[in-house]
């Protein structure tokens, strides 16, 4: 992990006005229920249909592997992205991109998969950190040609594969529907940002390349990022994996919502490359610290605790190998994220600042083969996107999230390359583009209804408190189920929108709420603490009952189920 | 105030497409902070505007939420 800039820790009574002002969200001035004044003629929309062999949803790193491998292993291949190529959801920050090469690295390809399952504690799949040290070295070699490793900002490199293939590239489109028929994908669909316009797409494999996401939360690059691509894939019957696991990024206690203040270093450095240097870490240690004492988190990864800190027992397990590993500092020129960037105290920073994210690559489509395919015909993910547990449920290999991005998506880009090559033509009656349109657009259509951002910082101030799912215990996130099956069943279906950057937040509201429900059955379920997963009321590793994933899949009445998956196997 | 102010727009879009919260619109050919309560601060518009013409601003339009005070 890495940890932003400190500043002066905030006073205690300034903690207690925080906590206040979560319990008080009615007092907050933004319109719930209203009246939708409707800024455009909803009638006028239209709709334009596209068609193509592969189509890749989303612009970020997995995506761009995925779109090159996917056209030049033949397929018609085309992108779409609700932001820009290289400039949205968490490719902008990421700059360490792991490296195994075999020239300089000490260890064997098993060693290094060895201790990070050792550090993961099992929760890592094999086959897939195998993967990643087995292909990274071309990925950046790649990457290299394309001048990523010359600039801060992506988006130039980027583009340049993607125009010397001529691929086409539909960006500001958000994706809101997969659509499947007899367990098959057959497109999706969406509408534009910048135009009146619904959008669909027919294709007979989709490579979901959309991320992670979270709650929307302050201090961390994530306000685009709302788990869209599982959510979609979770309503057309996909299975979903990794949902109790915390990311623990932090920020600073001063302007905690200012992203760039804490992380400014990453979204500004030179991309680097870095070998193995396997840890386990990332914040949840010193959440369970800062439960004990009562007080805002202080220090981080890489940072001595102070002697007050070093007082408190118990907490997450780390195993005995990778105690006292402490992320390395920057260099002042590039660097893996996985220490402090340059000139950033680690002192006074405050837990938090990625709620609703779990560790990156642990949580989103269950894999079903080596090759990134989830359970519905022709859909593949790549990224944060798939569960695959490439690192486990906690963070081992530094600049290990990037570059498994790049890893997976060319792995899913050829994977869905050949599936597309001998799949027919898929066939979307009329009736149902019609009733998937009505769908997305429903939020306009409403007469009065809840706003979306009311909607969302309601669920922020239910999931994003410390005491729900960073110190976990049944009778809080039971309180807070009851909360967000509130928010499900009454909120959601009265979400209204005025113009399209409303109906883009009331469907990503949407998508958080049902992330916020799988977030917290999963931990519900997971009954010890392991990795990133704390609870005070199963504080042990439970290696009799729990050496498994957890699965959730929607049921036949359409309610959640949740399943385990033993470890170091793939589901049949 | 998030995104505090575009000074010396040249009309390019680049903050636009670069924005992945959707703040920022064009007008009439110039770019304008439209929903700046969906403001991450995290600076990309900044950084990607060829004339420098975006001022940030570290405090949020909206009520914050943080897990710790």
């Amino acid at each position: 992990m890495t940890t932003p800039v400190g500043t002066a820790a905030p006073s205690r009574r300034a903690f207690l006005a925080l906590s206040g002002a979560t319990a008080g969200l009615a007092t907050l001035g933004m319109q719930a229920w209203a009246r939708n004044t409707v800024e455009i003629d909803v009638d006028a929309i239209t709709n334009t249909d596209h068609a193509t062999d592969v189509l890749v949803v989303g612009g970020g790193m997995a995506g761009l592997f995925a779109a090159v491998k996917a056209h030049d292993a033949g397929a018609a291949t085309m992108i779409v992205s609700k932001g820009r190529l290289g400039a949205s959801g968490l490719t902008p920050f990421g700059k360490g991109f792991f490296v195994f090469d075999p020239a300089t690295e000490t260890g064997t390809i098993d060693d290094f998969v060895d201790t990070v399952s050792r550090s993961a504690l099992g929760t890592n799949n094999p086959v897939y950190t195998r993967q990643l040290a087995e292909h990274s070295l071309d990925r950046a070699a790649e990457l290299r040609e394309w001048g990523f490793f010359d600039q801060t900002l992506a988006n130039r490199p980027f583009m340049q594969p993607i125009e010397e293939r001529d691929i086409p590239l539909l960006e500001r489109v958000v994706v809101t529907h997969l659509i499947a028929e007899g367990g098959r994908i057959f497109g999706v669909a969406g509408f534009r940002l910048d135009a009146e316009e619904t959008v669909t797409i027919r294709a007979k494999s989709v490579i979901l390349c959309t991320g992670a996401g979270g709650f929307k939360p302050n201090g961390f690059p994530l306000g685009d990022l709302t788990h869209d691509g599982t959510v979609m894939a979770y309503r057309i019957g996909a299975k979903v994996t990794g949902k109790e696991w915390n990311d623990g990024h932090m920020t600073r206690a001063n302007h905690p919502a200012a992203t760039f203040d804490g992380w400014g270093d990453m979204f500004e450095r030179v991309p680097s490359t870095n070998g193995v240097d396997v840890h386990h870490d990332l914040g949840v240690d010193l959440n369970y610290r800062a439960y004990h004492l009562g007080n805002p988190v202080a220090g981080g990864p890489g940072s001595a605790p102070d002697a007050e800190m070093a007082e408190v027992k118990g907490g997450p397990y780390v195993p005995e190998e990778f105690q006292g590993r402490v992320p390395p500092t920057g260099d002042g020129e590039g660097g893996a994220p996985g220490g402090p960037p340059p000139g950033f105290a680690p002192s006074a920073n405050v837990g938090g600042a990625s709620a609703g994210m779990a560790i990156h690559k642990s949580e989103g489509l269950v894999p079903f083969d080596d090759r990134c395919a989830s359970n519905i015909v022709g859909l593949y993910a790549a990224g944060d996107a798939l569960g695959s547990h490439m690192s486990g449920g906690i963070y081992t290999q530094i600049g290990s999230s990037l570059a498994g991005s790049a890893v997976q998506g060319a792995i899913a880009g050829e994977a869905a390359a050949e599936y597309a090559a001998q799949a027919d033509t898929p066939v979307i009656p009329d009736a149902r583009i019609s009733e998937i349109v009505e769908e997305i657009l429903a939020p306009l259509r409403r007469e009065a209804g809840y706003g979306p951002a009311w909607v969302t910082q309601t669920l922020q101030g239910i999931m994003i408190p410390n005491f729900v799912l960073y110190i976990k215990k049944a009778s809080m996130m039971n309180a807070a189920l009851a909360y967000i099956e509130e928010l499900r069943d009454h909120h959601a279906p009265m979400l209204r929108a005025a113009n399209m950057h409303e109906l883009r937040l009331a469907h990503e509201t949407r998508n958080m709420i049902l992330s916020a429900e799988m977030k917290l059955r999963a931990s519900l379920m997971r009954t010890e603490s392991r990795c990133s997963h704390y609870r005070l009321d199963y504080p042990e590793v439970d290696d009799v009952n729990w050496r498994a994933w957890i699965n959730l899949f929607q049921g036949e009445d359409g309610s959640m189920q949740l399943e385990k998956q033993p470890f170091e196997a793939l589901p049949t | 105030m998030t995104i505090k102010s575009i000074n010396g727009c040249i009309g390019c879009g680049e903050c636009v497409k670069s924005c992945p919260c959707d703040v920022i619109r064009m007008e009439d050919g110039k770019a304008v902070i439209t929903y700046a309560a969906d403001c991450q601060i995290c600076h990309l518009c900044r950084m990607y505007s060829p004339v420098d013409a975006i001022e940030m601003s570290p405090e949020k339009s909206i009520p914050v939420i943080v897990p710790w005070g």
